[in-house]
């Protein structure tokens, strides 16, 4: 057989089938507070959390407490008072067996003991940690991928506590009801797209999925009526990255929509990585309440921009004016002004406004000029947090914070990155796209290069600074495209048993008008093509190689009528000059990922592939 | 009418004669490929549009002309002078638009 065809359920379907077999043995056995019921990984994609299921006769607290390789790793949490106990446990070590403690407020304390597999190897281990538990406490340091790693968390210690087996990428954020977002697993388009954004536990229970029809990247913001701002793009536009949709929380419906096309000009302002494809870049969203506005980071504009949240009209530019139309400088940007130094910032990330009306952003630094005769090279680069002070009267800015640039090239990223603000004075600047090839910086991406080439250093530093004094540095070895403080648990429900949600939808895949005239040649697709079909509850994915520039349409024929539906799948190789997310990235490029969403589809379907001038049969009959 | 172009006199000779559309493709490229057979479709709803196919490494004062980067690429001319460019695969709507705007 050279045609291979699998369904594949929803991680939300095979989570709650899990869950259920969970109860069933649990409802099953005779298990008791001395004698729990212990689940390692419930959820299948986090190897390093477990639930512990027991009943008490009488309703009581109970405190959990995973007991650190020392007193000060433990992680603690009571839990209400209630007759029927559902922990979820997180932060056990990996290789290890870990203890957990259960201490009843009836008095009853009891251990339970859970041998954890050795960490997997495409998680960032820590090579240097600089900081202490009494700062720390039972916070964990959590790393989003922007490559091969996959997210983790670390403790004071550097320890890994937590790590997820499937690639959800990006942006993660604790929500207020003390779930996080994070970017889909679901891959749906190079070079980073995916389907949506999740809403998770830490313990890796997905309670939604918020599809979006031109899919997600970077990031995601909540807002105070708890709908979401999404980063997307329009589906099958010419252009990427320059769209923010507001998605309702409950029914995924998309309630509004910002397009950046209406108020910029798409070649004015460019920085080194500029395309005409990806002429803006969003990398960040931000609302602020006090001025009711959306901020938007641009990376290929070197612009922070902010918009009127209702009318979507440009409010003002954060950047080097350098290039864009005089009549935008007059009207947008800001003029510098104050005593102190001041630099602007260059293909920035995660800007953030803060309660004072101050930016805050992670300065790349990358190519360090608008101006191509004067970009910087790696080497001379740096990248820093940087705070901004906006008078949006007189349009002057003023540069009050930085760190990063003091530490040269040894601190530069010239992709992704974050800072967070804790209060002012308080701040994490995370580094996290550094790269070295042969010991000196690249001068290409980190996420391009080789990580099986030993001249290939990857690194993240993240850096927690309070009223100048750094108090936690991290390096890992790999690239994480964000970092994010947060406790495991929470004062909300830290698990909620039930199935969870798929909202919103995909888009309509757009076919191809033209039939292609082809031999029927009533053979199956080649061997060597390595066609694969994995059939999911909204699409079908055609995985296969095929030679760069070979013609290849593939076509869903109905079994019940004349109807043909075409898509033509490229072949050809992309270059991208931004990549956020390397996780995708195949190191053979004849490989093809094409995805067929079932949105708009119906009816019982064979089908076929055309090669060049050649038609073939997969023997794959799908019924939509 | 779809022409396949060979040199620059030829280009010239066509090309600076009212609305022509352009196809700078390459032989190794899969969206060239199947833009062929969507010029030869729209072909037969306008008999009349004059299309000039330019392979993109056998006409390199074309494509210096215009100065095309990647192909394929459309270009819409006008007397010679571009009045309009798409790069990457069209649909027929899209060409057929072009031509009668």
């Amino acid at each position: 057989m050279s045609v291979s065809f699998k369904s594949v359920d929803h991680l939300i379907t095979a989570q709650y089938r899990q869950e259920q077999a969970m109860l069933e043995a649990f409802a099953n056995g005779s298990y008791s507070v001395e004698s729990p019921y212990v689940k390692l990984n419930p959820y299948i994609v986090c190897p390093l959390s477990a639930v512990i299921m027991f009943n008490t006769e009488e309703e009581v607290e109970v405190t959990l407490t995973v007991k650190g390789k020392e007193e000060a790793g433990n992680i603690t949490h009571t839990f209400p008072k209630t007759k029927e106990h559902r922990l979820p446990v997180m932060g056990l070590y990996g290789d290890y067996e870990n203890t957990v403690v259960l201490k009843l407020s009836n008095g009853v304390e009891t251990e339970v003991k859970i041998q954890t597999a050795p960490v997997q190897d495409n998680i960032g281990k820590c090579t240097y940690i600089n900081t202490t538990s009494e700062y720390m406490q039972d916070n964990i340091m959590f790393t989003t991928p922007a490559g091969e790693d996959y997210a983790a968390g670390y403790d004071y210690n550097g320890d890994c506590r937590w790590y997820l087996t499937e690639p959800f990428i990006f942006d993660m954020k604790r929500l207020k009801n003390g779930n996080v977002l994070i970017g889909s697993n679901r891959f749906i388009g190079k070079p980073y797209y995916m389907a949506g954004i999740c809403e998770m536990s830490l313990c890796g229970k997905i309670y939604k999925e918020y599809r979006i029809p031109g899919g997600y990247h970077h990031d995601q913001f909540e807002m105070e009526d708890g709908n979401l701002l999404i980063l997307t793009q329009q589906a099958g536009a010419a252009t990427a990255e320059d769209m923010c949709v507001l998605v309702d929380r409950n029914t995924g419906e998309i309630l509004k929509s910002w397009d950046y096309k209406k108020v910029l000009p798409q070649d004015k302002g460019k920085s080194g990585s500029w395309s005409e494809h990806d002429w803006f870049h969003n990398n960040a969203v931000w609302y602020d309440k006090r001025t009711n506005s959306l901020t938007l980071s641009g990376r290929h504009q070197d612009a922070v921009i902010n918009l009127d949240y209702e009318t979507g009209d440009l409010n003002w530019i954060i950047g080097d004016p350098e290039g864009w139309p005089q009549e935008m400088v007059d009207k947008y940007f800001f003029t510098p002004v104050g005593d102190g130094e001041f630099d602007w910032q260059y293909e920035q990330h995660a800007c953030v406004v803060l309660p004072d009306g101050d930016v805050m952003m992670f300065d790349n630094g990358h190519w360090g000029s608008k101006d191509p005769a004067k970009y910087v090279l790696s080497k001379d680069s740096y990248s820093r947090g940087v705070r901004y002070r906006i008078n949006t009267e007189d349009m002057t800015i003023e540069q009050i914070w930085q760190f990063g640039k003091e530490r040269g090239a040894q601190f530069f990223s010239p992709y992704i990155c974050n800072v967070e603000y804790y209060r002012d004075g308080h701040y994490l600047v995370h580094s996290g796209g550094i790269g070295y090839y042969d010991a000196k910086p690249t001068q290409v991406l980190p996420a391009f290069l080789d990580t099986k080439d030993p001249k290939t250093k990857l690194q993240t530093i993240t850096v927690e600074v309070e009223d100048d004094v750094v108090k936690y540095e991290m390096h890992t070895t790999a690239n994480y495209y964000r970092a994010e403080k947060l406790k495991f648990y929470h004062e909300g429900t830290n698990l909620e048993l039930g199935e969870g949600q798929l909202l919103g939808h995909m888009a309509v895949t757009e076919e191809f008008l033209t039939e292609v005239p082809a031999e029927d040649t009533g053979l199956l697709l080649p061997e060597i093509n390595e066609g694969k079909f994995i059939n999911e509850v909204d699409r079908i994915i055609f995985d296969a190689k095929f030679e760069r520039g070979q013609l290849v349409m593939l076509q869903l024929e109905s079994m019940t009528n004349d109807d043909v539906h075409r898509y033509f799948v490229p072949t050809t190789k992309q270059t991208f000059l931004a990549m956020c997310a390397g996780t995708f990235q195949e190191s053979d490029e004849r490989v093809v990922k094409f995805n067929v969403n079932k949105e708009g589809l119906s009816g019982i379907f064979k089908i076929t592939v055309i090669v060049d001038d050649k038609k073939y049969q997969t023997g794959v009959v799908v019924n939509l | 009418m779809i022409k396949e172009i060979t040199n620059f006199e030829e280009f010239n000779a066509v090309a600076n004669q009212g609305k022509v559309l352009v196809d700078v493709y390459s032989k190794t490229c899969g969206p060239c490929k199947m833009l062929g057979f969507v010029l030869a479709d729209l072909e037969k709803d306008m008999p009349d549009a004059v299309i000039l196919k330019v392979d993109f490494d056998r006409n390199k004062e074309i494509v210096e002309k215009y100065d095309v980067a990647s192909y394929p690429t459309i270009l819409l001319l006008q007397d010679g002078e571009e009045v309009k460019r798409l790069k990457g695969l069209q649909q027929k709507p899209v060409l057929k638009q072009l031509l009668e705007a």
